[in-house]
């Protein structure tokens, strides 16, 4: 009925876990009851992961374990043992933008942004696998995902544009570029 | 020229058309400048006065949010994101009764814990605190009384997350149990120990919070009537359901000054209760706004949590965390209420809306929050965008126990909308005309002023519906199709800002101010308090300024967190951000704009009145060679007195009239909108599907087309959870069954319809650009538009919210009962003949459609009140020239004899006019 009234878990040992986050080696120790999103989120301190109910119902805390979308919040630590993570900081190369990050931002994918980084990185493996999805492969991929800003249609437009640019072989422009001509005058 | 130093030419920057790479700067976008200042963009609305400072680059195209590249890389901070050194973590200790008196709470061994630092309880906050000045009755904790399950008792900090949980177990509460209330009717009723006691002012010994009264045109005549309808509507009560759980974390530095941060779309409110509750002055306090994960109005009260987070700090020293679980963001709610409506709608034999009557019960939770105006806006925010002949309203908004109702996108007017628009639908079956052509026939014109007074400006309406009638293609559709198929059309009409601060206090500064600083490199700084929520109000203020300036976008950088920085902005609600927030930054930009011409126009010689700003380029119109570059005219501005810094504010303008309850509702302007859906409805199962939807929507301008089909897509999908799906379910006992995103159903991406969002504008005078507002209004049209969709495919009228299947399909069962069907799939879908009135209608739209199209071109229109349709002069109000034309706000005797549900909340006498010991 209210949270403070819940069992608690009880106190747990610590063991060892290893992981590739992002491409970093992490090794480190959790609880052996640790949640896999608090882990990332609170001892990792990577928290572009966000945490939306705690029940694998909105889909905010999606990550890739070795490629495949799972829910973080309902993942043991110990399950991801060993294993290759990758969360929305993982996508893109430096400055250079994931294209479905950059048609987010272009085609309206992301308003207030708190789903974004779970759209993305499920997004992300549905192009990795599929590079060219039909409306019906969009919408089967992202339906574990709620957004209440968006109403989905602008997150699917920017998939079918992030799937252009894939196919087109195009890259997304480094974004510490300047957007205006810096020397303005000396060009001549 | 004092202090002039360097000629003209010598300066790297003074070629013509330095700011780019080409000799001359890029021309001005031709399609982007208006008509009115020799471009070639149409304006079929008339000119406006922001014409003249159209640089024709920024607005009006779809625009990234400046914001996004945070939110993708996964680099914005959310409440719950903001970490900080040594912070502590804190918990809540909920109420797990409805309605209890606390009699004592013990945390001796809560605080014996290893790793707890602080216990805070109600003693430690005294201050009553709510958004609205006049409805202060929450508390951060528990003062003598729980008021629903998940009330705050206590709360403790402690140096994890699981000691923190352990230590609220531990924290000892006894109660006494009180009898509680959930039923909303039974808050009428007199009660032993109401929820609240607002002491000489509480209405009888009820839990009638608030109760409005109004009657105004021809109440007399108005049930004499060739068609009525009369429906009793249910409404569930429906949650925000934003996916960003509440967060904040509240920090004392060492000099004494507290920082919070927290995801507010009312920082400043916060800010003032802050100062209430922890008594400290304002400028003690700095109101860091995070990236808000979504809000759509639950994120606008200033909560307890917020002051429990600041009190746990300045006990312990260290910054305290608090971040909500999912259930615990369903206990604080602010949802929509759940009302009960009497709707009952008149249309005389010319077809003429001549009178609306609406009984509102809605129900409040254990709180005010804005119900105040919740109350109101349930009756006024119908009396737009038709032409009506009577208006009476009675509301009620009573106390529960249950977790506070408050504002939800499309606050207070979604419920009685849908009431009202699926009631037309049903005077227009009974007439046996068509429903568009029907309410084509009773808008009001442009320029024209509502039956209770508000002053509506601009009205697209007529266009929202003629558009999506064809994209639809409503007339081969409509009646047409088969069984379980169908298709509907609704209306909406919102405020786009409320005109009287909800804050009184401030009644005399403006709603909204900007601060620029423009420095040596020449980006310009954006200082607002407005609260970017996700609708993109930073990018719009960024357009706004870029526009005036002729600057590309990147060159605007938006500061807007911090109230330290920050110039007051009351916040993001009443949609009133673009409005007034674009009207404000377009202010302090001219300002900067005459700076920089008055410079232009000394360095070239050229007088001021013929230069213009176009890409980072000042130069004359008539000859664009004679110019200088942004940066020249800047430095020469600069000076001899350094960064350029302006300030531009905004307030609304007198409006209204003089009644009681005559500042709810009132706006500088108005939103209208229209929307046709298709729908498919399995008749065997009660199962609706919502196929297609046309949404026509009236957004003055769209500033950022990209966020304003955004922001029609989005509320498509939050009124369609609403419709089909979504509703707050209280069982038996009073408590809430599903308190999680499982149970409550918010639609995903397979439910959504195909939203084909269409944008009229309609060049809005004293919008910023002609901009209104597109945040809420898109919302109101789909509920209507659904319930008609589904009549038109079963003959089955819902009344009851959510249609859930189950719900539909024993409607359907009735109606087979009725028709004498055994199988469903046997059901006569409805079939319309028209009737002679039908021609009329057509006539008389197609009249109005000329007498808009003059008045809204027109310089000066003349006054138009409501009434001109039913005979009376258009120039005065109605109830100054026929004496069967009243404005009324408090019951009559007779009223009181048999009132309706809401109208009986009148029988109490507030205790101060009771006489007697007070």
């Amino acid at each position: 009925m209210v949270q403070h009234r819940l069992p608690m878990l009880p106190p747990s040992d610590e063991v060892d876990w290893a992981a590739s986050v992002n491409g970093n080696a992490i090794s480190t120790r959790v609880e052996s009851n640790a949640i896999l999103l608090d882990v990332i989120r609170d001892s990792l301190g990577i928290l572009g992961t966000k945490r939306g109910c705690d029940m694998g119902t909105c889909g905010c805390c999606s990550i890739l374990i070795d490629g495949s979308p799972r829910l973080s919040c309902l993942m043991l630590a110990q399950e991801a043992d060993g294993c290759e993570i990758t969360t929305v900081e993982g996508l893109s190369e430096g400055h250079h933008l994931h294209p479905i990050q950059e048609t987010f931002t272009e085609c309206g994918g992301s308003q207030c942004g708190f789903c974004t980084p779970g759209f993305l990185v499920v997004i992300s493996a549905l192009l990795e696998e599929n590079p060219d999805p039909t409306d019906v492969e969009i919408k089967s991929a992202i339906e574990g995902n709620l957004c209440r800003c968006t109403g989905y249609q602008q997150i699917v437009d920017s998939v079918k544009e992030a799937s252009g640019i894939l196919c087109r072989g195009d890259t997304v422009e480094n974004s510490t570029e300047p957007k205006s001509d810096p020397h303005p005058g000396f060009t001549g | 020229m004092v202090g002039y130093r360097q000629q003209p030419g010598k300066l790297p920057f003074s070629k013509p058309g330095s700011g780019g790479k080409r000799q001359f700067s890029e021309p001005r976008d031709e399609d982007m400048i208006p008509e009115s200042q020799g471009g070639s963009k149409s304006q079929p609305w008339g000119s406006h006065r922001h014409d003249g400072i159209v640089s024709g680059r920024v607005i009006g195209k779809p625009t990234a949010l400046i914001d996004s590249r945070w939110k993708v890389t996964g680099q914005a901070q959310y409440g719950d994101d903001i970490r900080l050194p040594g912070e502590l973590v804190g918990r809540i200790v909920r109420s797990p009764h409805h309605y209890a008196k606390v009699l004592s709470i013990d945390a001796s061994k809560a605080l014996e814990l290893p790793g707890v630092l602080a216990v805070a309880t109600g003693h430690d906050a005294t201050s009553a605190f709510g958004v609205l000045p006049v409805t202060k009755d929450e508390h951060a904790m528990a003062q003598e009384k729980v008021r629903h399950v998940g009330d705050l008792v206590a709360c403790v900090a402690a140096v994890d997350e699981s000691t923190a949980r352990e230590a609220c177990r531990l924290i000892e509460v006894e109660y006494e149990v009180l009898d509680s209330i959930h039923d909303m009717r039974d808050g009428l009723e007199e009660s032993e120990s109401p929820i609240h006691d607002r002491g000489k002012y509480h209405i009888g010994e009820s839990n009638v919070q608030k109760r409005v009264f109004q009657e105004f045109g021809n109440v007399e005549d108005m049930r004499d009537s060739t068609a009525s309808h009369n429906s009793n509507w249910l409404f569930a009560g429906a949650n925000h359901g934003f996916t960003e759980p509440h967060a904040v974390v509240a920090q004392w530095d060492p000099s004494g000054r507290l920082t919070l941060y927290t995801p507010q779309q009312v920082p400043h409110y916060l800010h003032r209760a802050l100062a209430d509750v922890l008594d400290v002055p304002m400028h003690q306090i700095n109101v860091f706004r995070t990236f808000v994960g979504g809000g759509f109005g639950g994120k606008s009260d200033p909560f307890p949590h917020e002051m429990c987070a600041a009190i746990l700090a300045r006990k312990t020293g260290k910054p305290v965390r608090i971040n909500f679980d999912r259930e615990e963001v369903f206990w604080v709610n602010r949802g929509r209420h759940p009302s009960r409506i009497g709707m009952s709608i008149h249309s005389d034999s010319e077809g003429r809306i001549s009178g609306i009557e609406t009984d509102a019960l809605i129900d409040g939770g254990a709180f005010a929050s804005f119900g105040h105006v919740t109350t109101y806006y349930n009756g006024v925010l119908h009396t737009a965008p038709y032409e009506i002949g009577g208006f009476h309203y009675t509301g009620a908004r009573v106390w529960t126990n249950k977790p506070a109702s408050g504002a939800m996108r499309g606050h207070g007017a979604v419920n009685s909308r849908c009431a009202v628009e699926v009631g037309l639908d049903d005077i227009c079956e009974q007439l046996e005309v068509d429903p568009i052509d029907f309410r084509l026939a009773n808008l009001l014109p442009p320029h024209s002023s509502t039956i209770t007074g508000f002053r509506v400006t601009s009205i697209g309406m007529r266009e929202c519906l003629e558009r999506v009638r064809e994209a639809s293609g409503w007339d081969e559709k409509f009646r047409k199709m088969p069984l379980g198929r169908g298709i509907g059309v609704g209306c909406g009409f919102f405020i786009s800002g409320s005109g009287l601060p909800i804050h009184w206090d401030p009644n005399k500064f403006p709603h909204a101010t900007v601060h620029l600083k423009i420095d040596m490199d020449g980006g310009v700084t954006v200082h607002t308090g407005a609260a970017d929520i996700g609708q993109g109000s930073d990018t719009v203020v960024a357009q706004s300024v870029a526009e005036v300036l002729g600057l590309p976008l990147d060159m605007i950088r938006v500061r807007s967190r911090e109230s330290d920085t920050s110039p007051v902005d009351l916040g993001s609600y009443s949609s009133r951000v673009t409005f007034m927030n674009a009207n404000a930054a377009i202010s302090a930009a001219m300002e900067i704009r005459s700076e920089l011409i008055k410079s232009t126009s000394e360095i070239t010689g050229s007088p001021e009145e013929k230069l213009v700003i176009g890409d980072r380029r000042i130069f004359r119109k008539d000859d664009p060679a004679v110019g200088v570059s942004y940066l020249e005219a800047l430095h020469k501005s600069q000076e001899d007195r350094g960064a350029l810094v302006s300030s531009g504010s905004y307030r609304t303008p007198p409006m209204g009239r003089a009644h009681k309850g005559a500042a709810a509702g009132l706006a500088p302007a108005y939103s209208f909108s229209a929307y046709v859906a298709e729908v498919e409805v399995d008749v065997e199962t009660g199962q609706t599907r919502v196929l297609k939807v046309w949404a026509a929507h009236d957004c003055g301008k769209a500033l950022n087309p990209l966020s304003v089909e955004g922001q029609i897509i989005g509320s498509c999908h939050m009124g369609m959870g609403q419709v089909l799906s979504e509703e707050m379910k209280y069982g038996r006992t009073g408590h809430l069954l599903n308190p999680d995103l499982l149970d409550y159903k918010i639609p995903t991406v397979h439910e959504m319809p195909q939203v084909f969002p269409i944008i009229v504008e309609s060049n809005d005078p004293e919008g910023p650009f002609g901009a209104k507002e597109a945040g809420e209004g898109p919302l109101l049209p789909i509920l209507p538009a659904v319930v008609n969709a589904v009549y038109d495919a079963t003959g089955v009228r819902a009344s009851e919210l959510p249609i859930s299947p189950d719900r539909l399909y024993k409607e359907i069962e009735k109606k087979c009962k009725g028709d004498g069907i055994s199988d469903p799939l046997d059901l006569e879908p409805p079939r319309i003949s028209h009737s002679e009135l039908q021609e009329k209608l057509v006539e008389r739209g197609r009249s109005h459609s000329e007498r808009d199209v003059e008045r809204r071109r027109g310089d000066e229109p003349s006054p138009y009140h409501n009434g001109a349709l039913f005979g009376l002069d258009p120039e005065i109000p109605g109830d100054e020239q026929d004496s069967r034309w009243t404005a009324v706000v408090t019951p009559s005797e007779d009223y009181l004899d048999n009132p309706g549900l809401a109208g009986s909340a009148w029988k109490h006498v507030e205790r101060r006019k009771r006489g007697g010991p007070q």
